[in-house]
């Protein structure tokens, strides 16, 4: 707490502003946790000067290979990664799309019953906490391994975060539309289709696409509990044929970087 | 026709916004419905298209008690009502045309215009309304890029496109700039005469209020404490609605 006087002689209180203590609290606790986590590990060899050698081992081509070797095994990879693409986007497609009446269902502004927002979403709550992987081995154990459990792994996980995301965006529309439409004695859907998806739509795409390009680099990921994407190719040299490892993070790369730009593009588009 | 009959409204919270108003108002009219903030203007605007639902009391429109009716029934009285609010309540990413169209999204089944589809005499109605409030230039702009005095044309344009036989206005011109402000009335004034559609607004400014309606009702408290025409009223009775003399820099201004 401060005391301000003005010139006129009156004090304000001014109440002291907690955001301080909270914030000084955050990182203590990280530099706290950062210290138990170095000392609980065992056997750390503490040896920076590994780094460039294996930058250099991924960025260039193998002992005895040329960069046409190089680049010809990332044009390799180009199956692999159409695959893993294919999949990324039939996974957030379909995630997305069925995130939305729920997301709707959750929705403290258009549900007014709390006995229909509240459960909800504790259900989208208790099913964000199950890890992508974990979504992927239930979804082997329906389908087996091939890319199709990697696609219902990937719209489950997407189907989760979206409607989350999507709920929180339709709390902050504007409600008076709703109410300009309900005027006009339009019924609920009607009212939802013209003054909530307009207000909604541009936002919505922007996360879908953010969502994809983040399920493409965590489509790697899944290789690990055995689909094949393009995270199976590290997985397969066990991280040491580190030039192999690092053409497909270019291919990653590259591939991030257009779904940036486009994504960009469509965002200009719907403005 | 609307018939008030001993219509109260008690909020939630136990504010009395209505404490019992018997009121008539007759196909044609341009009734102005003025008093302070809080005094009950609102709800008694929004009770006749049952945004907001009174507690006791009976509401006739056309003879019809509208006090318990709700679903289809509801939407059917609500189409034939336009509503003009003060802060214009478009959907502002759309084109100005896409929310006059919204005026007649009640008049169509639900997949329909879930997908858009609207009967052609619709488009041409829209466009009409457009053309009628003067801005059919505008059409394919999005709602956003116009002045608030276009987009509360827009939004008369909307519920024009109803064909309704009453427009509820709040505060139409509260967030206007003075002269927009005229503009705006004169268009109420001739929708009014032009299209013989009632008009029942709520206004902050008196003098407007005077030049504009025929018929003046001040509410105070939740009661209704004049009635009558806009000729008719005294400065003794603007005293009692507002509880003290109006200054002359309160008034628009002449």
């Amino acid at each position: 707490m401060a005391r301000l006087t003005l010139t006129n002689g009156k004090v304000v209180i001014k109440p002291f502003n907690r955001i301080w203590i909270v914030l000084g609290i955050v990182i203590a606790l990280s530099f706290l946790f950062g210290y138990v986590v170095a000392l609980e590990s065992e056997g750390i060899t503490f040896r920076p000067d590994q780094l460039p050698i294996i930058l250099k081992k991924m960025f260039s081509p193998h002992r005895g290979e040329t960069w046409i070797d190089y680049f010809s095994y990332i044009l390799e990879l180009q199956n692999v990664m159409v695959m893993t693409l294919q999949m990324c986007y039939g996974g957030t497609v379909i995630g997305a799309l069925s995130a939305v009446p729920i997301a709707l269902l959750s929705s403290k502004n258009i549900v007014k019953t709390k006995w229909i927002y509240g459960p909800f979403r504790f259900l989208l709550n208790l099913f964000r906490t199950i890890p992508v992987t974990v979504l992927a081995v239930i979804s082997i154990g329906m389908v087996g391994t091939g890319i199709l459990a990697g696609m219902i792994a990937i719209s489950l996980f997407t189907f989760g975060i979206m409607a989350k995301m999507l709920f929180e965006l339709i709390e902050t529309i504007d409600m008076n539309c709703v109410e300009a439409l309900e005027s006009t004695g339009a019924n609920r859907v009607q009212a939802i289709r013209y003054a909530v998806f307009p207000q909604v739509f541009p936002v919505f795409i922007g996360y879908t696409i953010y969502i994809f390009e983040t399920n493409v680099r965590s489509s790697a990921i899944l290789s690990y509990v055995g689909i094949t994407t393009i995270g199976t190719i590290m997985k397969d040299n066990e991280m040491t044929d580190y030039d192999k490892v690092g053409g497909a993070v270019i291919l990653i790369f590259v591939v991030c970087v257009i779904i940036q730009l486009f994504s960009d593009l469509v965002r200009r588009k719907l403005e | 026709m609307i018939r008030f009959v001993d219509v109260q409204k008690t909020y939630a919270n136990g504010v009395q916004a209505l404490k019992g108003v018997n009121l008539q108002i007759n196909d044609g009219e341009f009734v102005a419905i003025i008093g302070l903030s809080g005094a009950g203007k609102s709800t008694l605007l929004r009770s006749i298209n049952k945004m907001i639902s009174i507690t006791s009391g009976q509401l006739f429109i056309d003879d019809a008690e509208i006090s318990s009716i709700k679903g289809k029934d509801l939407r059917m009285l609500r189409r034939n009502i336009g509503m003009i609010f003060q802060s214009f309540n478009l959907v502002k990413r759309m084109t100005v045309y896409n929310n006059v169209l919204t005026g007649r999204v009640a008049y169509h089944p639900t997949f329909k215009t879930v997908f858009g589809l609207f009967p052609h005499e619709d488009k041409i109605l829209a466009l009409e309304s457009l053309d009628t409030m003067g801005i059919l230039d505008k059409a394919f702009t999005r709602a956003d890029q116009l002045s608030g005095g276009q987009q509360q044309r827009v939004a008369l344009a909307r519920a024009l496109a109803q064909k309704p036989k009453l427009i509820l206005a709040d505060e139409p011109v509260a967030s206007l700039d003075p002269i927009t402000t005229v503009q705006v009335m004169d268009d109420f004034a001739r929708i009014n005469r032009d299209f013989g559609i009632t008009i029942v607004a709520n206004m902050h400014h008196v003098d407007l209020a005077l030049k504009y309606a025929s018929r003046i009702i001040g509410i105070k408290d939740g009661r209704v404490v004049f009635d009558g025409p806009s000729a008719a009223i005294s400065e003794a009775k603007l005293v009692e609605i507002y509880g003290r003399a109006l200054k002359h820099n309160e008034l628009l201004g002449e």
